[in-house]
């Protein structure tokens, strides 16, 4: 009893890994009914890019939380258009959580996102347009100010404009003040857009 | 070179980051504190005006900007017995729910990483020892992990200086070290050999493969200081080394909000921690 | 009566937050705040009990939905909860519901239209 000295031999209970992991073994694996198979063979994954669609179709499927994690994990780490590809399609998922989750790790795949970021921006549905904009929160791109500013510009959903002023307040130069101020006019009638916008103004003025 | 100064603006700007990405929010008292070492990186890095800092501390693909300005923001001392709640916790909340649920002759698992000079493992057995009945009827294993192997060395070692062991009270420092010639105290071999200590890189996921089974880990002031990708590794890592009902500590000022949702948050008299539950 | 009420904002949205913020302290509220589901659970653990929940629905890590279900497993004063969203499709109403809000508002919320909701809510006391 007591601490196990470093002197003594001690036999300490690795949990063995008699599975194969090559890619075709890992691919086996990710589709064990033991989610925590599941989850080794997708977290090693993250060194195979060709795995980018098997893992995005489990993902799909996926219940187990972990699992989860790790192949969102793995595919920001592949990163890459095709791993971007797969997942701003669950962009549009009706589970809250998996949305959420994807727009976290897209923010850790600036270089990949970039390409398609204007694209997301003006996307039909106006959810898609709020999360392109928490996306660009830590997107390092030339043109991100000028898409915000273009956004509250151009956009009529008010809570698009909205996500979008608060971007702005933080990483916004004089080129926004005017479009934010524009913005009150166009949402009169919205108590937050004024809020939001004088907040804004006063951050990238400095006060 | 004029004096650059940070305006109410410029804090606020940072203070909402900074909030955002560590979970730490400086209050207006601490402005004095907070502008001075903006202050000091933003001479070091070159930038004459916080904008320029901000913006290329916020966007620099590394994040080292950030991890630098975290380090400087925050209090890194080690010390025996630092934030001594949590062992409180670990011996009067953790351990007993952990044996309540495991098998006779079965080991309790303990890993602390990162070690840093030894500080916290030897806290951890030092106070098993002391404040803990269980150590008599369970075998426990103390591993501490750290990626710089000289301050592995130096914790194998063992020694101390006083300003490090003034927390523990004359007591324990007579049962379990010798004062040295010089002022410094060792901790006894018996102790030195109660951890293994290993050598580990988070980021890196061949390291870590072996470490299974833990019942409880104390990750402790080292995620807040990485990025938001290698946090979600780590704590994928942390969670496939724990059994299932096994904790894991955080330091005080971290949380598992800035880090990982795959743990259940737990709340104990002393402190709160995280559980790995049996299937999610 | 309300002033002195607790109440917890839970949003990712610095701006959002501070928005209610100022609505809420105007009315005598006492406020403190969350950026997602995890810190929200930690703060009603350990700095509650709350008299209310203002919860958005998307933030990272923990969503509205998931922190209002384990909110409702906790062994603390179960309290009401109003949560917020962008959407305003009926399933999400109904969602919300089933995660334990008592109200479903779409943002941007007007202040009349909060504070009617709160005392509404404050003045029940327990959750219903």
């Amino acid at each position: 009893m007591g601490f196990i000295k470093n002197k003594e031999k001690h036999e300490i209970q690795y949990k063995k890994r008699k599975n194969e992991r090559n890619l075709a073994g890992l691919l086996e694996q990710l589709k064990d009914k033991d989610p925590e198979t599941r989850c080794w063979a997708a977290r090693d994954l993250a060194s195979y890019p060709e795995s980018v669609s098997s893992l995005a179709s489990v993902l799909a499927e996926e219940t187990h939380l972990n699992v989860r994690e790790a192949i969102l994990t793995s595919l920001t780490l592949i990163g890459g258009s095709e791993a971007v590809s797969e997942l701003v399609k669950f962009l549009r998922s009706d589970d809250a959580s998996i949305r959420n989750d994807v727009i976290e790790v897209m923010k850790s795949m600036p270089d990949a996102v970039a390409p398609i970021m204007s694209d997301l921006l003006t996307d039909a549905d106006s959810d898609v347009r709020i999360f392109a904009i928490d996306i660009l929160e830590s997107l390092r791109h030339p043109h991100v100010e000028k898409w915000l500013i273009d956004v509250i510009l151009d956009d009529n959903h008010v809570n698009v404009c909205a996500n979008a002023v608060n971007l702005l307040g933080e990483i916004g130069t004089d080129d926004a003040l005017a479009p934010l101020k524009s913005l009150k006019e166009k949402f009169k009638s919205e108590p937050y857009i004024k809020f939001a916008v004088d907040m804004a103004v006063n951050k990238i003025q400095g006060n | 070179m004029h004096e650059s100064t940070i305006s109410n603006g410029d804090f606020l700007k940072f203070r909402e980051f900074f909030y955002r990405k560590t979970g730490i929010i400086f209050s207006d008292s601490k402005r004095y504190f907070v502008d001075k070492r903006l202050v000091q990186r933003m001479k070091e890095t070159g930038h004459d005006s916080f904008r320029s800092y901000f913006s290329f501390m916020r966007f620099q693909a590394s994040g080292e900007e950030l991890q630098r300005l975290t380090n400087i923001m925050t209090v890194n001392e080690t010390y025996f017995f630092r934030e001594e709640y949590q062992f409180r916790s670990l011996v009067e909340s953790m351990l007993p729910e952990i044996v309540k649920n495991k098998e006779k002759g079965s080991t309790i698992k303990i890993w602390s990483i990162p070690s840093s000079s030894g500080e916290e493992p030897y806290s951890i057995a030092l106070y098993l020892l002391e404040y803990w009945s269980g150590i008599n009827n369970w075998d426990v294993k103390l591993v501490a992990s750290d990626i710089d192997t000289e301050i592995l060395r130096k914790a194998q070692e063992g020694i101390y200086s006083g300003r490090s062991v003034q927390n523990l009270d004359s007591r324990i420092l007579r049962k379990y070290f010798t004062k040295l010639p010089n002022g410094d105290w060792r901790i006894s071999e018996d102790l030195r050999q109660s951890v293994e200590f290993t050598s580990v890189n988070l980021n890196e996921p061949g390291s870590t493969r072996f470490y299974r089974n833990f019942d409880i880990i104390f990750c402790r002031n080292l995620l807040i200081y990485f990025d938001d990708l290698s946090r979600r590794r780590s704590a994928e890592v942390f969670y496939g080394a724990l059994n299932p009902g096994g904790f894991i500590c955080l330091g005080h000022s971290e949380s598992m909000s800035r880090i990982s949702s795959l743990f259940k948050v737990r709340k104990f008299p002393d402190s709160i921690v995280y559980q790995k539950l049996e299937a999610i | 009566m309300i002033t002195g009420k607790r109440i917890l904002i839970v949003d990712d949205a610095a701006t959002v937050r501070m928005y209610h913020r100022t609505i809420l302290e105007k009315a005598g509220l006492e406020v403190d705040e969350a950026i997602n589901g995890i810190e929200a659970l930690e703060k009603a653990l350990e700095t509650g009990p709350y008299d209310l929940y203002l919860v958005d629905v998307n933030m990272p890590k923990l969503d509205g939905y998931g922190f209002l279900r384990e909110l409702r497993m906790q062994d603390i004063p179960q309290v009401p909860a109003i949560m917020v969203s962008t959407e305003a499709q009926e399933r999400d109403r109904l969602m919300a519901f089933e995660a334990g809000a008592n109200y479903y508002l779409v943002k941007p919320i007007k202040p009349d239209e909060l504070l009617s909701y709160c005392k509404l809510l404050l003045g029940k006391g327990k959750r219903q």
